[in-house]
């Protein structure tokens, strides 16, 4: 389902280029839930990216369902990134101006391939099934950290992505908030079948995980 | 989606409200200077356009050996038996010479108008060229000049839309003149070269035959000079070319104050254009500043699936309903500016007798959907660069904040 090859990234700096990931190789199948791990900088952020279509690779390929996401131009691996995968920041990442389900609804809307009033009806089905019913008229800055988040993965699943990157989504959550985070990711890559590639460096959270990618200095450990 | 991404702009402009008002105000500032700079321009020209000529022409051309006193402005030509040819200055082509008007003149007696001895000076134009007479009509019927219309100097008094008989043929008071001091012209009865020429028969049935009243047959020019170009240059010119004509002065000092406003309009429209383009860029730096506060969640839409032309498309809603609030506030703001313009400096050349015509209407509506619309584009212009640049970027660098 999720194959890299060869993906490398070179950040050029003042200071000369730094090698984020070198030369990695990497396959998850269909359906499966992968913990990538490491430590701070050791390029797991900057692999998710690229498997995200949001940073450009410096070398190798991403195939996602076949298709090699960063051979297609900039508005197609736009739609594809807007119907194809759902993204999970590690901050809150609720546009402030608008309500939870307008940002639920944003990214459909941003696809254009359904009407308004179906959009509306499916964000605010999310938002109930994230526990958020009553907050669907809310804005951000009203709602918790942890009902962000659970709007955050609203949002990223109101296109049926097959594929859900979470980058390190409850690092600035508390434990218990981080559990409720982490059940709702699992019960969506269990009962939706949806890829689940999470990106974390709590050991705990990746044991849980069929897959684990350990990435130390921009290269594959195990 | 195009409701949520305005919407979303709409929000934004909402999020940081005093740069937003200041944005505002600056562009509103703009746009008011420059509505009510462009409409007071073209008022100002079109008062110069009556002001100026009512200032009179700068050269008169007449024959050579006809004799002229005139002190006073020129404003017509002096009776005499000699004549020029109709097309003498066209056929020449001066480049010192901007326009040319030809006039004929035919002093009479015995023509009806006056006591029964006055003589009259009948004068013919082309209203189509005149620039030293129709400025000075005061009040006139509400229709153009026709075949056996007349204009009657200030000095004369019958009322518009009345039967004037000369020679026994009928003609209809068209309008009159205002004051001007100079007696041809005050005391003259203007018309149609066409107009005056269909009365040679009956003119010359009353004394010797007048070679004026021939068709293509004129008494002299009066001479308004070319953009530039000083009396000198097209005295010398029209002496060197034109063969048997005298060339006589006006005053000097009213084409060069002319020609000195017109340059000074010239630098205000000039100074004008540099403002809109200041703050363009003063709207390119601001936007610059908030796309470059605001890229973590350009980033985010970019991730969500937003395009290129999405991101582009939000920032310039945003840009241009500030600038298009700000122009359209500029409209008012102009406006009460031109109510102050008018209350004092109009109100007092009023009262000193100068004349200041406002643009109409059309114009004037027309002045101000051009500062709103420069303004949006100003709005456009300004964003675009910023903007563009950050749709151009990966979504991870925006996301993560980076410069």
């Amino acid at each position: 389902m999720l194959a890299c090859r060869q993906l490398s990234k070179t950040y050029r700096t003042e200071r000369g280029d730094v090698d984020a990931v070198v030369e990695l190789d990497l396959e998850v199948e269909a359906g499966c839930y992968a913990a990538i791990i490491g430590r701070s900088g050791s390029g797991k952020s900057s692999l998710m990216a690229m498997i995200g279509g949001l940073s450009r690779p410096s070398g190798g390929t991403v195939t996602i369902d076949g298709t090699d996401i960063w051979r297609l131009g900039d508005d197609a691996l736009a739609r594809f990134r807007n119907g194809r995968i759902g993204f999970v920041f590690q901050f809150a990442s609720l546009l402030p101006t608008l309500r939870l389900v307008d940002n639920v609804a944003l990214p459909a809307m941003l696809g254009g391939a359904r009407s308004s009033a179906s959009t509306y009806d499916k964000a605010s089905a999310l938002l109930a099934r994230m526990g958020l019913r009553d907050r669907v008229d809310a804005y951000p800055s009203e709602v918790s950290a942890g009902e962000q988040r659970r709007a955050a993965i609203a949002r990223a699943l109101i296109n049926d992505p097959v594929l859900l990157l979470a980058d390190e989504p409850t690092s600035d959550l508390d434990e218990q908030t981080e559990i409720e985070i982490m059940d709702e990711l699992m019960g969506v890559n269990r009962e939706l079948g949806t890829t689940l590639v999470l990106v974390t460096h709590n050991l705990a959270l990746a044991e849980q995980a069929e897959q684990i990618v350990h990435i130390a200095n921009g290269v594959l450990v195990a | 989606m195009r409701g949520l991404l305005a919407n979303l702009a709409l929000q934004n402009l909402g999020r940081r409200k005093a740069r937003t008002l200041l944005l505002i105000a600056a562009v509103a500032v703009g746009s008011g200077a420059l509505f009510a700079g462009a409409t007071l321009m073209s008022s100002i020209e079109r008062s110069m356009a009556v002001g100026f000529t009512r200032m009179g022409a700068d050269l008169m051309v007449v024959p050579d050996g006809a004799l002229t006193n005139i002190t006073a402005a020129l404003l017509t030509v002096e009776p005499t038996d000699l004549v020029l040819d109709a097309d003498l200055v066209d056929k020449a082509s001066l480049t010192s010479v901007g326009r040319s008007a030809p006039q004929k003149i035919a002093r009479v007696e015995h023509s009806g108008i006056g006591s029964h001895h006055d003589s009259v000076d009948l004068i013919g134009f082309d209203p189509a060229r005149d620039f030293t007479i129709q400025p000075w009509l005061v009040e006139k019927l509400n229709r153009g000049l026709q075949a056996g219309d007349v204009i009657l100097g200030a000095g004369r008094d019958a009322p518009l839309g009345s039967q004037l008989l000369i020679f026994g043929k009928p003609h209809v008071v068209y309008g009159r003149l205002g004051r001007t001091g100079v007696g041809t012209h005050e005391r003259g009865v203007f018309m149609a070269s066409a107009t005056l020429e269909a009365l040679a028969g009956a003119i010359q049935g009353y004394g010797k035959p007048m070679p004026v009243l021939q068709p293509g047959k004129v008494t002299g020019f009066l001479i308004e000079l070319a953009p530039g170009a000083t009396s000198l240059q097209a005295r010398f010119a029209i002496l060197s070319t034109l063969q048997g004509v005298k060339v006589v002065s006006g005053d000097t000092t009213l084409s060069g104050i002319r020609q000195g406003l017109t340059s000074l309009l010239d630098g205000i429209l000039v100074l004008m254009i540099v403002m809109l383009a200041s703050t363009a860029l003063m709207v390119s730096v601001l936007f610059s500043a908030i796309v470059t506060e605001r890229r973590g969640e350009l980033g985010l839409l970019k991730a969500i699936g937003a395009r290129r032309a999405q991101v582009l498309g939000m920032m310039m809603v945003e840009a241009m309903l500030a600038t298009g609030i700000g122009g359209a506030l500029g409209v008012a703001l102009g406006v009460l500016v031109m109510r102050l313009y008018e209350r004092s400096l109009v109100y007092n050349l009023d009262r000193l007798g100068v004349p200041f015509v406002w643009d109409d209407l059309a114009r004037t509506v027309a002045f101000a959907a051009g500062a709103v619309v420069l303004s949006v584009l100003v709005g456009a212009l300004g964003v675009l660069y910023p903007a563009w640049r950050a749709s151009r970027r990966d979504a991870y660098d925006l996301v993560r904040g980076e410069a």
